[in-house]
């Protein structure tokens, strides 16, 4: 319990400006939207002029922005790639630090567990997610309300932020193993946002040609769209099953390691 | 009884030699000297007792019980000092000594009254933020966090680096006192006086190896000097052929040597010479290694 109180108030400051951030990126997207609106273009005409290959870098694809879910879909983009960065380097510095900044001869000589240590630190970390989860799914209910003239989306917004929050998982078990598996403590994150970096390039490159859909299997960035989920209002389960057996696998892998291993000191 | 047993521990890192088939017997209630040169392995050795890092082979008890299977239940009764100190920088020292203490079963106003009792002695602030302490007073911190649960083994890695010669005499005060209170002490040292002043027994660890492990009253006995010898007259070669002499170099009018046994005959022999200078010094460790134990 005492790790844990002390990895919350060791994160505090950094969730509340990671709040802040999303709240920014809801409010000011959604402030678009509303200008669209005002200015009574058809966003969707203006948007089919532009190359695919922009309109898939911009993460427009196929969504209907003239309406609000639309929109929101379009900014889900931004979203998950602002909630997996937190969650990459969440989980990549909260294992990491002890040996970074040589704490690790303090906490790992108390009457405690690796384990017990480990499933602490990985509890604050989920604390952190999802709060941030939380406060997106808030902020975004009532800013995108504000905005929407048409029948409520907050389904949509519902099934979206459980999409946002597996992947969140998916990238924070990515930064944990990354740092139970790195000797070198300094290089836990660089490898996380690497892989994330890497990802989400693969994601894009997937939206550009369609001939390699099949590796959408490889890059968490393509298990939820954003499009399918405002069509469906449901999550494909075979993605679901996947992302859960990458989110067991990784934490089962961080125990493992991570108890074996010399600390780095 | 023996409060530390190790069993031919071994360590290697990938290929790079850390410590090899070390032996180790810490009796109850004694205070144990662990000295070699730096990159001998006395860290090595501690931080394996401490699971931080895992023995290739080999193995050791702590209380009578497996380093690795117990480790939790056997740090409960352990205080450790790292030879450097390092802790979260944006904690206040209360806050980081309470931290510590919310890891140990102990009862919390008997804690509270102990910090308060061992920042007093050591003249430490504990309002001030880590990230603001000197090294010397991180040290201090160090200590208190080591010595707050009135753990029942104490084990010192090098713990007088940054220390001024007052605090060091402090320490050393503390660490005796909480021996005679009964707690057993490993302290580890590549400075052979500290040693001297503390232990009751020394193991004498270098490269990976323990070479010996000895009575400090035995090696006091042996009383290793360097001596330097500066004279008027050149002095012949054969002068100084008494029992305890090595390591003899002579350069002009100069030379020097390092002596080990009685150190009347050592005199009688000089009161011959015409001096101009001499010096009688502590050798280091090196040099005794190098010359006494070599063959060992």
């Amino acid at each position: 319990m005492n790790i844990f109180l002390q990895e919350l108030k060791a994160n505090r400051k950094a969730l509340f400006f990671w709040c802040f951030g999303m709240i920014l990126m809801v409010s000011s997207g959604m402030a678009k939207y509303g200008g669209y609106k005002a200015s009574g273009q058809s966003v969707n005409q203006l948007i089919s002029t532009l190359p695919k290959a922009v309109r898939a870098i911009l993460g427009f694809g196929e969504l209907d922005l003239s309406k609000a879910s639309g929109y929101f879909g379009v900014l889900f983009i931004y979203l998950i790639i602002l909630a997996t960065i937190h969650a990459a380097l969440l989980g990549a510095d909260i294992i990491s630090k002890e040996e970074r900044d040589k704490t690790s001869e303090f906490l790992f000589v108390k009457p405690i567990s690796r384990l017990k240590i480990i499933t602490s630190k990985l509890l604050a970390a989920l604390f952190n997610v999802v709060v941030l989860n939380i406060i997106t799914l808030l902020s975004s209910v009532a800013i995108v309300d504000y905005y929407n003239k048409g029948p409520s989306v907050n389904t949509e917004i519902y099934i979206l932020m459980l999409a946002m929050f597996l992947l969140q998982l998916i990238f924070l078990a990515i930064g944990i193993v990354m740092a139970a598996i790195s000797k070198n403590p300094r290089v836990a994150t660089t490898k996380a946002t690497s892989i994330l970096l890497a990802t989400f390039i693969l994601s894009v490159i997937i939206d550009l040609s369609s001939k390699i859909e099949k590796l959408k299997y490889l890059t968490p960035f393509k298990y939820f769209e954003a499009k399918d989920l405002i069509k469906n209002l449901e999550l494909d389960p075979v993605f679901v099953f996947l992302s859960l057996i990458i989110i067991i696998f990784l934490t089962c892998s961080t125990y493992l390691f991570y108890q074996r291993r010399d600390l780095s000191i | 009884m023996n409060l530390v047993e190790t069993k031919d521990l071994t360590k290697y890192y990938g290929k790079e030699r850390g410590i090899i088939d070390v032996n180790l017997n810490i009796k109850e209630g004694e205070i144990f000297g662990f000295i070699g040169p730096n990159g001998a392995g006395k860290s090595t050795t501690i931080r394996t007792l401490l699971t931080l890092i895992y023995p290739t082979s080999g193995s050791a008890t702590i209380f009578g019980k497996d380093i690795i299977k117990y480790a939790p239940e056997i740090k409960e009764e352990i205080g450790y000092l790292p030879s450097e100190v390092f802790y979260y920088e944006k904690m206040r020292v209360i806050e980081l000594l309470r931290y510590s203490a919310s890891f140990y079963k102990r009862d919390k106003k008997e804690t509270e009254k102990r910090i308060k009792e061992l920042a007093e002695l050591l003249n430490l602030e504990l309002n001030k933020k880590v990230e603001d302490l000197s090294y010397g007073n991180k040290k201090k911190v160090g200590i208190i966090q080591g010595l707050l649960h009135r753990p029942k083994l104490i084990i010192l890695d090098e713990p007088t680096g940054g220390l001024d010669p007052l605090m060091q005499k402090t320490f050393f005060n503390l660490v005796r006192q909480e021996n005679k209170n009964g707690a057993t002490v490993l302290f580890s040292s590549h400075i052979l006086g500290e040693v001297q002043k503390l232990c009751d027994r020394v193991a004498i660890i270098k490269e990976g190896k323990i070479i010996k492990v000895e009575k400090v009253s035995t090696i006091i006995e042996h009383n290793y000097k360097r001596i330097k010898i500066e004279t008027s007259d050149k002095i012949d070669s054969k002068y100084f052929a008494i029992d305890g002499i090595s390591d003899y170099k002579a350069e002009n009018k100069t030379i020097s040597f390092l002596f080990k046994g009685n150190i009347n005959v050592l005199t009688k022999k000089i009161v011959g010479l015409n001096l101009t200078n001499l010096w009688v010094e502590e050798p280091d460790l090196e040099e005794i290694f190098l010359h006494y134990y070599e063959k060992d």
